[in-house]
């Protein structure tokens, strides 16, 4: 048994190098680019993250596979080098930049010892800003981007989440997904004119957060930024819902596959909460009871006792910008799906009905708050922390606010926030794979 | 919780260079360690060795943050398993999670009680060659997880009620991984390169195996296999020598060593005289394709220079696959690799094709360039550059308590922890001509399994 005084030990040396982890961190305005940096004890390593607004969600109206094209297009060469000797710069010493495409956000991601941080940076930044966009390339970029998409249209976990979010959240939102047979078509008609002109429109430093993490001088980390981004302007803010999704009607959809021995499964709703809402810590902690790690009440039953499934878990997201999701997500052999779907459906009416105890909340929240320093023993880890808390509205003292925030969340609180956000009758049910008796086929497919 | 073996090289490639090249003397500190023979140092890494029963303990000394990796690696895998037995390597590893004597649900101190209640970051995987157990901790929940982990190794529940449970979690797991095509395919091709070595069934077992092996079976695995003597304890974090040392003796002192030999592996794979080919078939919208080859096994000195062929053929964009293949449009992706194993390594090309691309087209790519490798070499640019990234690696590699362990113990069951810190030093003495030497040794068409994943239509099924 971990007394909690052990656990009080934990939090008292969480913090590797200050009193305080925030006192670490410095943020500041470089050429309109919000940078955070933070010195952390590893040597010689320096990790690079970031993120601005132009992921694909930000074409409202126009052809909605620019933005992952855009995003590809980025280490394909810029006005000044080719792809192969930006490659060729990076292999030398052992650093890799890369760029994905999310639903708000282009992420940037990069990795370099000290020493190359200037050069790293100066190539971040020429790729950003001068990118080459040939069309030679921009071909390339398409072809590789359709035959991505069509390798997915037999991926089961792929297609029930697309099926489920576009049953969770309305025409409009932010985080409805467009289906893969609408991203190929657009894909096939995209345009090096579009890309270029979306480039112009939502590339730029006015809403982008840079983190810099690791052996670094801040100082040193701010000239560098300033003098690679000099100059450079726009930018757009991220997309922000009108409000917030209600939860949608019950219903139950089926995506049929063949050959598929493993179904996947998801069941919830919109949570109709933003991460910065008050009600949404207190969601996640009663969320993690339900259905986090092998103690989760729903790996605890359904597969522990059940035998129903190798994974279920419950968890919350898509909510850092806008209004998120409230899930649970299993696979289950067709055999035991009905099964399985069952306890599941169990499980959750029970939790919502009678709530967390005193003792479940006391043992996840110690958990929650000793995996998250665990989290941060890593460069990666911390700069995936620092970064997520910013692109939530948060400034680097949420660092040392959230483990208390979460010490201090009562099971009243928890219980009420379940009451209120989570409705066990509104719930949707996507099943992908080979299930022999389909409820309602999803139009998305 | 399977593990392929080709992570092994991936994080070969992020091996210590800077580490002193020969054994150091064991730390001051350490001399006193009562009950422990100190058996060598490199790296910033110290071997001990438990006299009274053979346990092997590895401490990585690391305090840049207050956490600890622990793991422990039993020297079993899916290479000691029979036909009747396949998986059952694979449902012990689970069936260890159900408890022990002295730590279980019903007392309320079961590991994952225990590590979910700190927030560790735990669990455990079974490959071909090994079998480990880990968790990532704040330094004072270190003990309470020795201590549950010893209590495992020994005093094991192993209840029928509870393989029935497990069996269709495990099946669940094996369902999982039909899902994948090319997941099916490697199998397949593995299957095909291996007659008589075990590795030629998967890890997680056939699945008759895994609903049928009965109790009894599970029991003789562990009774043969779960002994100190048959261990190695990785230790990488906030630790003080002597201090874990004495937890260790505390908590694993208490056994002896097992009380027969530890089974030896004698099968040797025949030599193979022709070219195999496998063909998958399921629905699927692309084609893929693994072109695979026996190599020496994981310790060979062969190696290091396999290693350099494969990051000059698939390591970034300026690598031969990608300007071959995927920028001409052939390929998605493509990549070469090596399976890292205690006995014979199995190396593959894989390329996922792009939509119109044929398979013949795409083989005859792939093959024409491992020939040009073996007729004209590699050039001192592209040697020079992969060792550039090594020291890189070197550096990246101290990032994290839970990734140094996770590769000392891929190490471990290749049969030498020291090659975490040799094998990159190895990389930085490839020449050129070592690269072309092994293209032509080991790349020959009559030793090659060559595996199509070919796409069908899928059938509707009933009622959709």
């Amino acid at each position: 048994m971990i007394r909690l005084s052990m656990m009080m030990a934990l939090l008292a040396i969480g913090s590797p190098a200050a009193a305080n982890m925030a006192d670490q961190a410095h943020r500041s305005k470089v050429d309109g680019i919000d940078l955070i940096t933070y010195r952390s004890n590893v040597k010689d390593v320096v990790v690079i993250i970031g993120v601005l607004p132009a992921g694909d969600a930000m074409v409202e109206a126009g052809n909605i596979a620019i933005p992952t094209l855009s995003g590809m297009m980025l280490d394909r060469g810029t006005k000044s080098l080719d792809k192969f000797s930006i490659s060729e710069k990076l292999d030398n010493v052992g650093a890799e930049i890369t760029f994905t495409v999310g639903v708000q956000s282009l992420e940037i991601r990069a990795k370099c010892l000290r020493k190359d941080l200037p050069l790293i940076i100066d190539t971040l930044a020429a790729e950003l800003r001068t990118p080459a966009l040939l069309g030679g390339e921009f071909n390339k970029a398409k072809e590789q981007f359709i035959g991505e998409l069509e390798a997915s249209t037999q991926d089961s976990s792929v297609l029930a989440s697309e099926a489920f979010g576009r049953a969770v959240f309305p025409e409009g939102h932010p985080n409805r997904p467009h289906t893969l047979k609408e991203y190929i078509a657009a894909a096939k008609t995209a345009n090096l004119e579009e890309l270029k002109a979306f480039q112009a429109k939502y590339y730029g430093p006015a809403h982008m957060t840079l983190v810099v993490v690791g052996d670094v001088s801040d100082a040193d980390t701010q000239a560098d930024v300033a003098k690679a981004f000099s100059g450079w302007s726009g930018g757009q803010d991220y997309l922000r819902a009108a409000k917030p999704a209600a939860a949608a009607a019950a219903s139950e959809l089926t995506v049929p596959l063949t050959d598929k021995p493993s179904v996947s499964v998801l069941f919830g709703q919109a949570s109709g909460l933003r991460y910065s809402d008050p009600d949404n810590l207190p969601l996640r902690l009663g969320t993690a009871i339900l259905g986090r790690g092998f103690t989760g009440r729903l790996m605890s039953t359904v597969r522990d006792k059940e035998g129903l499934t190798y994974n279920i878990g419950a968890s919350m997201g898509d909510d850092s910008i806008v209004d998120g999701v409230w899930e649970v997500s299993a696979s289950f052999a067709p055999a035991l799906l009905n099964k399985g779907v069952e306890s599941t459906r169990r499980e959750i009416a029970k939790w919502w009905k009678d709530g967390v105890s005193e003792q479940e909340l006391a043992s996840r929240k110690q958990g929650v708050i000793g995996g998250y320093f665990v989290s941060l023993s890593t460069t990666l880890g911390l700069a995936e922390t620092i970064l997520a808390n910013a692109q939530r509205g948060y400034d680097p003292s949420w660092l040392d606010g959230y483990p208390k925030a979460v010490k201090a969340l009562t099971r009243d609180q928890v219980n009420a926030a379940i009451k209120a956000h989570i409705n066990p009758n509104a719930m949707v049910l996507v099943e992908a794979g080979s299930v022999a008796a389909p409820a309602k086929s999803a139009s998305t497919h | 919780m399977g593990w392929t073996g080709l992570a092994v090289l991936v994080l070969g490639s992020a091996a210590v260079q800077a580490a002193p090249d020969k054994p150091t003397p064991p730390p001051a500190a350490a001399q006193g360690s009562a009950g422990f023979s100190h058996v060598k140092s490199l790296g910033g890494i110290d071997e001990y060795r438990l006299d009274s029963n053979g346990l092997t303990v590895l401490l990585v000394p690391d305090q840049s943050a207050p956490v600890v990796t622990f793991e422990v690696t039993y020297q079993v895998g899916s290479r000691n398993e029979v036909t009747g037995t396949t998986g059952a390597t694979h449902i012990l590893e689970h069936m260890m999670f159900k408890g022990s004597d002295a730590f279980n649900d019903t007392k309320g101190n079961s590991i994952k009680q225990m590590l979910e209640r700190v927030g560790g970051e735990f669990n455990a995987s079974t490959s071909f060659d090994r079998t480990n157990y880990f968790a990532t901790v704040g330094r004072e929940s270190l003990e309470g997880y020795i201590a549950i982990e010893a209590d495992r190794m020994r005093h094991l529940w192993l209840h029928e009620a509870d393989r029935q449970a497990e069996m269709t979690v495990v099946r669940n797991e094996y369902e999982r991984g039909k899902n994948d095509p090319e997941n099916v395919l490697l199998e397949e091709v593995m299957e095909a390169a291996y007659v008589a070595l075990p590795y030629h069934h998967p890890t997680i077992g056939w699945k008759s195996d895994i609903e049928h092996v009965p109790i009894g079976k599970l029991r003789e695995f562990y009774d043969t296999f779960y002994w100190p003597n048959n261990a190695t304890l990785t230790v990488v974090g906030d630790i003080e020598t002597d201090a874990v040392l004495g937890l260790i003796k505390k908590y694993y002192g208490v056994y002896p060593h097992s009380p027969a030999p530890i089974p030896a592996i004698y099968t040797e794979e025949p030599a193979q005289s022709g070219e195999r080919r496998v063909v998958v078939k399921r629905p699927g919208e692309l084609g893929a394709i693994i072109i695979a080859h026996k190599v020496p096994n994981g310790r060979d000195a062969d190696q290091a220079a396999l290693e350099m062929l494969d990051a000059i053929l698939s390591s970034g964009k300026n690598a031969r696959l990608y300007r071959a293949l995927v920028d001409q449009g052939l390929a998605l992706t493509a990549a070469s690799g090596t399976d890292v194993f205690r006995d014979l390594s199995l190396h593959t090309l894989y390329a996922a094709l792009t939509p119109g691309t044929t398979h013949e087209q795409v083989e005859r790519a792939l093959v024409a360039e491992l020939n040009k490798i073996k007729t004209s070499g590699v050039t001192p640019a592209e040697v020079a550059s992969v060792k550039q990234q090594y020291i890189a690696q070197d550096a990246y590699k101290r990032d994290g308590t839970a990734a140094v362990a996770s590769e000392l113990s891929e190490w471990i069951g290749v049969g030498d922890w020291t090659l975490y810190v040799t094998f990159p030093q190895r990389v930085q003495q490839v020449t050129p001509a070592d690269v072309q030497r092994v293209a032509k040794q080991y790349f020959g068409a009559d030793q090659s399994t060559t595996g199509w994943f070919v796409p069908v239509a899928p059938k509707m099924e009933k009622g959709s």
